[in-house]
């Protein structure tokens, strides 16, 4: 027994370090049974996370809308009354991100109590798969109560959102964290056509959608990775591949040039003077839209 | 005697382990770091960094800037301000655009008037840090 003690209290030590993880213990365990069956891609965890974190936050297309002058349009929206249909982890968690989009929407444009139908859906999407503990409804809502705090909503579900997503990445559930992503991009894009369809002579709308070419390349590199193992994935990938070949015929130039730096304040200011265009046509936007609307319907049924 | 050196031997095991969680604690960094962003700047992103106490010389992150954006990136650093840190900018094709060492002198944060959509690359890397440790945030304005 003497000879034991010295290894009995090391383990007794090191496993008091991990007191504390309990709770995330818990979690980490209900997200296993959630995802069982699914295998890891294999491809390294760094790299996952380096494009997931390139996927865009929707806060920037969704305020390019407000600033453009087009109108709140809340039919183009997901009926965040439909919470209930959603009852698998795939359809939960991209619906968390189509909702989460649609509630950023809807704080953008100061509709703050159609807002808060989004975050009350939101919440319930999130507590089923067991990260609703990122959201502070009360809190939430009481800032949704006035125009005044829009800044301070908006700031609190952007934290949330990249919350969400550390935790889903740290915890090795990034086929979730895609998902959401994916749901949340893809809704930002679908608002975007909608509005471009319906205010054709903004070119910053068009040209925004153009640029998506971008991030799509990186979402369908992501996604081919889980498509191996994850049926669900791979379903959505192969709608998804309609989705790039309505991006075919897009094309954006880049010509790089110097840009000039001053420091004022204390801050590096940089002027870009680098160019790019994105070549795409009204034709573009609605083929791109009606590919959109077939995934989504999918996706929201 | 023996259980005397079995003692501290778990007592070292406990102040190392401690040490090493306290390193870096880069949410920290990044809680300070979101409230710095200018006036009219929207928050996207928050970025940690984390030197694994020098092991790392840099810490890479990706971010699809667009055209008509002016980009902000701030630095905070556990040893105060934004002591130590350093961030550079890269195009798509990797070519150095700024970096907030300007004559020597580390300045906490840097604005991208962006007029070329791509794919950027903000890296970090420590000059004279101690901590090698820090966070970042990223945000926007139109």
């Amino acid at each position: 027994m003497k000879n034991y003690l010295p290894f009995l209290l090391i383990t007794a030590v090191l496993s008091l370090g991990s007191c504390g993880s309990d709770k995330k213990d818990e979690a980490e365990a209900f997200l296993d049974e959630l995802d069982e069956g699914i295998d890891t891609p294999a491809i390294s965890e760094e790299t996952i996370n380096d494009i997931l974190m390139q996927v865009p936050a929707p806060l920037e297309i969704s305020m390019l809308m407000k600033e453009s002058g087009s109108a709140y349009d809340r039919s183009i929206l997901s009926n965040p009354d439909d919470v209930s249909k959603y009852n698998t982890t795939f359809k939960r968690a991209i619906n968390l991100g189509i909702y989460g989009t649609d509630l950023i929407y809807t704080n953008i444009f100061g509709k703050n109590q159609e807002g808060i139908g989004y975050m009350k859906s939101v919440k319930e999407l999130a507590d089923d798969l067991n990260i609703g503990q990122f959201f502070n409804l009360r809190l939430v809502g009481r800032l949704a109560t006035n125009n005044d705090n829009l800044d301070s909503l908006m700031l609190i579900t952007t934290q949330n959102f990249n919350a969400i997503n550390r935790y889903l990445q740290e915890n090795k559930r990034a086929n979730l964290s895609i998902l959401f992503l994916v749901g949340g991009w893809m809704e930002a894009v679908h608002i975007n056509c909608r509005m471009s369809i319906a205010n054709p002579e903004v070119a910053s709308l068009t040209e925004r959608i153009g640029e998506q070419k971008i991030i799509l390349e990186n979402i369908m590199l992501l996604m081919s990775f889980y498509a191996e193992t994850d049926a669900s994935i791979s379903e959505l990938y192969e709608d998804m591949k309609k989705l790039k070949a309505a991006y075919g015929s897009i094309e954006i130039t880049y010509t790089y040039a110097e840009p000039t730096t001053e420091i004022v304040d204390g801050i590096l200011m940089i002027i870009d003077n680098s160019s790019s265009t994105v070549h795409i046509t009204p034709e573009n936007v609605i083929e791109i839209d009606s590919v959109i609307t077939d995934i989504r319907n999918k996706l929201t049924s | 005697m023996k259980i005397l050196k079995y003692i501290l031997i778990i007592v070292a095991l406990v102040l190392v382990q401690k040490e090493a969680n306290a390193q870096c604690v880069p949410t920290e960094s990044v809680k300070v770091c979101i409230p710095k962003l200018a006036s009219g700047f929207h928050f996207l992103k928050s970025y940690e960094i984390n030197g694994r106490g020098g092991r790392l010389d840099k810490v890479e992150y990706s971010y699809p800037f667009a055209k008509g954006t002016m980009y902000m990136v701030n630095l905070c650093s556990p040893e105060g301000g934004n002591k130590g840190l350093v961030v550079t900018l890269y195009d798509a094709t990797r070519k150095q655009l700024a970096t907030s060492v300007v004559n020597g002198q580390q300045l906490q944060a840097i604005v991208f008037n962006c007029q070329s959509t791509g794919i950027y690359y903000i890296t970090y890397t420590f000059d004279n840090s101690t901590s090698y440790c820090g966070g970042s945030a990223l945000g926007f304005k139109r």
